[in-house]
């Protein structure tokens, strides 16, 4: 069984805002004029991310299913005069790189993940795998335009971030991930999704559950 | 927490690129071919020839299904044993691209066919399917350095036993999406790649590539020794100017390296700053060890370079020789730069590196089991 503490956990879900609005929103909470270029992921993750004071030996791990939509949209309308800003902005992890780029944080490991059913499985299998004491475990979606549409980009906004430690010292909960080989609804049957985790977050709700076949997640609030 | 990572061996191997499998890449690399050839980068919408090298069978104008996925099947037929995406038999998925070249095929033709494939998950889901794999499927993707992520990741789900064996899977099929980017920043021009050579101006070429390593704790002949990450957050597009990213990637692997005889698979793109600092940095922890890098023929074939060319050096090393910087002539930013071919009876480890957007890198050192 692999464990860890929540000792941090911060959260943001603006729901249909629109990016211009989360830009007005964060104009104070990044440095001067950066705003400008991020994307409204960057800034809702960066926002998240901040009050954790990342270092360089912190472990990140990132999850998004979509990513930067509203720039893969801006990217591809801007054919055939390819823009090189959108181009650079649209590749994941862009978000998380925002973030730090504009504070000149580096950071040892960083692992960016994708996926959709198991996504948050997978990416705590890695965040709980990790070596380093505390590792920062960070995530979310922005609304697309023509992409959601075309479903094909998230319906909602969102980011969190939370600090994990080994230790359990001012923790908010404990966390577990462990092999569980009951019997289980099918791999079509189940899902626990970014946004599902999200909004157990959200709502520092317990949970003991299957998070992906032959997988349980337990959080437990302190 | 997990314990300090044991060494980890590779049961099996395999690469494809424009030149075929890794050992028909490898002769190909020996013979100082190029698998660079010119191509409009916005392919049947034309624009500027830039060199690309593409697999045979895959078109660059993408198609429903995706044209890669017959290439693909010819590489995954090779992957030995079965039930791969099981509990105990997890699969890692690293790639930058997955099926985006279906968004630009999308978004110019209208065809909604498209989007079946064209966010990561959509593509990895239907590729997983078309494979015969489970549900264990974990996907990285962090540009240029994917391929390190998935295999830092199976190595420490190994050392943990929570599997008995791991699947690390990568592929990068080029597009107008992806090519047209790198067009826009400069950096794909009309020029081949001439990785660590010192010239006015640099160049890259991309390629398609895909791969794969199978991991296990006590089986194969080859051992991925020591690996390492630093991602620098100073600039999307620029590395610290002191080279001081590159120091801190490879700094871990020096306790790895002490004793060892080793040649140094850099990642050589063909950008002039990014080469210079990697070239300097390798000479001046490692003077003496011969350099090369292969994207001057086989193009950078992105979130896949890292295990495309770690089965090239493999297949390298059982071969006994290994190919020089194809495509490049002095003057170099290094004297440890090789051009020609070498014999590797002299050695028994290779480092292998690779960089991406937003200063990260990775390297890690493999060597005979």
């Amino acid at each position: 069984m692999l464990e860890r503490w929540i000792t941090a956990l911060h959260t943001d879900d603006p729901g249909l805002e629109e990016p211009a609005v989360t830009r007005d929103r964060f104009k104070d909470r990044f440095p001067k004029n950066a705003t400008r270029r991020m994307t409204q992921l960057g800034m809702l993750v960066g926002s998240t991310l901040e009050p954790l004071a990342l270092t360089e030996n912190d472990t990140v791990v990132y999850a998004s299913g979509y990513a930067e939509t509203r720039a893969i949209e801006g990217y591809l309308d801007s054919f055939p005069g390819a823009s090189p800003t959108l181009f650079q902005t649209s590749i994941h992890p862009s978000a998380v790189q925002q973030a730090l780029i504009v504070r000149q944080q580096a950071v040892r490991q960083f692992f960016p993940l994708t996926g959709g059913a198991f996504l948050p499985a997978q990416a705590l299998q890695v965040a709980l795998l990790a070596e380093t004491p505390r590792v920062i475990f960070c995530g979310g979606e922005e609304r697309g335009t023509w992409l959601l549409e075309n479903q094909s980009a998230s319906d909602r906004a969102f980011a969190f971030a939370l600090a994990l430690s080994a230790s359990s010292e001012g923790a908010l909960a404990r966390m577990t991930l462990a092999p569980d080989d009951r019997p289980e609804p099918s791999a079509t049957d189940l899902h626990f999704t970014l946004p599902d985790f999200f909004d157990v977050l959200r709502g520092r709700r317990p949970f003991d559950g299957l998070v992906a076949p032959a997988l349980r997640l337990t959080i437990a609030w302190l | 927490m997990s314990a300090p990572l044991p060494s980890i061996r590779i049961a099996a191997f395999g690469a494809l690129t424009a030149f075929g499998d890794e050992s028909a890449t490898l002769a190909a690399l020996l013979d100082g071919r190029r698998a660079l050839a010119p191509v409009a980068v916005l392919g049947r919408d034309g624009g500027d020839l830039v060199p690309l090298a593409l697999c045979p069978g895959h078109g660059y104008d993408e198609t429903v299904p995706p044209g890669w996925l017959a290439p693909l099947r010819a590489l995954t037929a090779r992957i030995p044993g079965e039930g791969w995406g099981s509990p105990r038999r997890p699969v890692f998925v690293t790639s930058s691209n997955f099926g985006v070249g279906s968004l630009y095929a999308f978004r110019r033709t209208g065809d909604a066919g498209h989007l079946d494939f064209g966010t990561p998950f959509r593509c990895v889901d239907w590729l997983a399917e078309q494979l015969g794999w489970g549900p264990n499927v974990t996907t990285f993707s962090h540009a240029c350095v994917s391929a390190h992520l998935g295999l830092l990741q199976a190595s420490r789900v190994l050392a943990a036993n929570l599997a008995d064996e791991a699947l690390v899977f990568t592929f990068d099929f080029l597009s107008p999406f992806v090519a047209g980017g790198f067009h826009a920043l400069k950096i794909l021009n009309a020029d081949l790649p001439t990785p660590y050579q010192d010239r006015a101006t640099g160049s890259i070429g991309l390629g398609d590539g895909a791969g794969f390593v199978v991991l296990t704790r006590d089986r194969g002949d080859f051992s991925l020794v020591s690996q390492s990450l630093h991602n620098e957050m100073h600039h999307f597009t620029a590395n610290q100017a002191d080279g001081s990213g590159f120091d801190a990637c490879l700094t871990p692997l020096l306790t790895a390296t002490a004793g060892r005889r080793f040649w140094l698979k850099g990642h050589g793109t063909g950008t002039l700053e990014a080469g210079r600092l990697e070239a300097g940095v390798l000479a001046r922890h490692f003077p003496g060890s011969p350099l090369v890098a292969w994207k001057g023929s086989l193009g950078h074939t992105l979130g896949s370079c890292g295990l495309v060319e770690l089965a090239i050096a493999a297949a390298a090393i059982r071969n006994g020789r290994a190919p020089g910087t194809v495509g490049s002539t002095g003057p170099t930013f290094s004297p440890d730069v090789a051009l020609e071919p070498f014999d590797l009876g002299a050695f028994d480890s290779v480092i292998c590196t690779s960089n991406a957007f937003g200063g990260a890198h990775a390297a890690l050192l493999l060597s005979h089991a």
